[in-house]
């Protein structure tokens, strides 16, 4: 599905005292199958954007468009785009409501009109997407279950749509590191099954690093940056200009630098931080 | 949240949120009696006309005050027709089986005022009044009633933290709103049973959230070493100024008055 984002602008509690402008005229196009992450400070307007992708917030100015369809609008068409986009809340595992595994993963399907064998299907599928056992884990009480596996309960009741677009806000918050490697290795291997388009909101860039191709930065309700996310995350000074603080490989080949090594700055994980200190350790004779 | 809420409380800085919280629950007490009370006329023209004052003091914007007035629409709307249709008097018309008259068309209309005034000045003591200084407030009028053993603190601390949390509840209910949506729930079309089984996937988690921030909070308020026992003081004292008096003489005399006219 292809996502552009005109001139949106969203004010919430308009007309009050309370009032506040979240987005200022955000432009913006996600193709099929991108892979993009969103980031920027606290009240950027990252969870306001991706609600607007979804069409669950209706703009104050300019629009959203789903294949050309205005996402917010109350028509046939809308609905069907709108449907086509899976998107999960920060802190998805507060809304579960059912009584087992299954029934909780399966809402959205059965919402979707589907047979008993279709949605069984799809529920097996995505429990597996997230790393659930479907046997050991269909029948169990969601509420009983440790705080990452909800989490993976909740997102694996929004794979379960089998959306065109997944979009994830902050879907690693509150988790443990080992949680938060394995639900983003999870997630990858989803999107290479499937193809389809995935935004992530995050403002944990190390670990947009591995997921994306894209980043775009919001500051303010605005776009200041969008590009590839190694272009994007390397460029320290923007990065904190806007409040963020820049991925620790990249914070750590600055320090080096600023120090006098000639090293480059743009490598996005701990491998490529290595390879590239060891080539100027072997070349220069620092060691 | 685009819509504002009635008992929400707008921080600012006005004549009317100067007002000490008790002479602000008193008069609100005596303009909510006033439109019962008074007969004449011109006793309702003070009425409003107090009202009035009170609105444009508390630079509450417009908007927002006659925004509250929508939580009583519907239950104006019945009150209106149940007036309108069995009021016995002169004949206006008859629809069919009913006949309208003067009386009901004139009693419907006051019971719609009496209404909506009684929305407005509730929304201007909530919009004016910060929930500690209503609860303070509220404590100081009723504590008399602690020498007989009745647990005025506890009522004050129970009244802030609901009201403390009303917005939260709110705000809570647009976000799984949106997030039950998301995945593929109608919550606004199909037959009224589907709808109330829609309302399901809203409910269950707000309990659950709702219930385990009490406990939070009950765990968190006994780590503070929280205890209802020992009187507290409060760091800012509840004193009278010179507007509170001439509040109160304005809406007393008016309302005598307005009362006394007949």
């Amino acid at each position: 599905m292809h996502i552009r984002v005109e001139d949106l602008t969203h004010i919430y509690a308009r007309g009050t005292p309370a009032e506040r402008v979240a987005l200022r005229g955000v432009n913006l196009e996600i193709g099929p199958g991108e892979r993009v992450g969103i980031s920027g400070p606290t009240g950027s307007g990252k969870s306001t954007l991706v609600q607007h992708i979804a069409g669950l917030l209706v703009p104050a100015a300019g629009q959203v468009l789903l294949d050309g369809v205005p996402a917010h609008r109350r028509t046939p068409e809308a609905r069907a785009r709108r449907r086509q986009v899976g998107l999960a809340f920060q802190f998805p595992e507060t809304q579960i409501f059912e009584v087992t595994v299954f029934r909780e993963v399966a809402f959205g399907p059965r919402h979707l009109g589907l047979g008993a064998d279709e949605i069984a299907a799809r529920v097996r599928w995505a429990l597996e997407m997230v790393g659930l056992d479907h046997d050991s884990f269909a029948e169990r009480v969601p509420f009983a279950l440790s705080g990452g596996e909800m989490r993976r309960v909740a997102i694996a009741g929004i794979l379960a749509l089998k959306p065109q677009v997944l979009i994830l806000d902050e879907p690693t918050a509150g988790l443990d590191p080992r949680g938060r490697k394995e639900l983003l290795a999870r997630l990858r291997g989803w999107q290479a099954q499937t193809g389809a388009t995935l935004i992530l909101v995050s403002h944990h860039l190390d670990e947009m690093a591995g997921l994306v191709d894209r980043a775009v930065l919001l500051a303010d309700g605005q776009v200041v940056a969008d590009g590839p996310t190694r272009h994007i995350l390397s460029d320290g000074a923007r990065l904190r200009a806007v409040g963020l603080s820049p991925p620790p490989a990249v914070a750590l080949l600055e320090a080096l630098r600023a120090a006098g090594w000639p090293v480059r700055t743009d490598a996005l994980n701990i491998e490529e931080v290595v390879a590239e200190i060891a080539q100027h350790v072997t070349t220069d004779g620092h060691g | 949240m685009n819509l504002l809420l009635p008992g929400m409380y707008f921080a600012a800085d006005s004549a009317l949120h100067r007002l000490d919280p008790r002479v602000k629950m008193g008069v609100a007490t005596v303009l909510m009696v006033l439109p019962f009370a008074v007969r004449h006329p011109f006793g309702h023209l003070l009425t409003v006309g107090l009202v009035g004052t009170a609105a444009i003091l508390s630079r509450a914007p417009w908007r927002a005050l006659l925004g509250t007035l929508r939580t009583v629409f519907w239950l104006g709307f019945f009150m209106f027709f149940f007036y309108f249709f069995t009021t016995p008097g002169r004949p206006l018309v008859a629809l069919g089986g009913v006949t309208v008259t003067l009386e009901g068309l004139v009693a419907g209309a006051m019971q719609v005022y009496r209404l909506c005034l009684l929305a407005l000045i509730a929304a201007l003591l909530t919009y004016t009044t910060s929930p500690l200084q209503l609860t303070h407030g509220l404590e100081a009028m009723l504590s008399p009633l602690a020498s007989l053993g009745f647990p005025v603190r506890e009522l004050g601390m129970v009244m802030t933290i609901a009201l403390r949390f009303v917005p939260t509840f709110f705000e809570e209910i647009e976000t799984l709103s949106r997030a039950q949506k998301a995945r593929g729930v109608d919550l606004s079309s199909g037959a009224p049973w589907h709808r109330i089984r829609n309302m399901v996937p809203i409910l269950v988690p707000l309990f659950l959230s709702a219930i385990r921030r009490a406990e939070e909070l009950a765990v968190a308020m006994e780590a503070r070493g929280f205890r209802s026992q020992p009187r507290r003081t409060h760091l800012c004292r509840l004193a009278l100024s010179r507007a509170d008096a001439i509040a109160v003489l304005i809406v007393l005399a008016c309302g005598a008055a307005g009362v006394l006219i007949r």
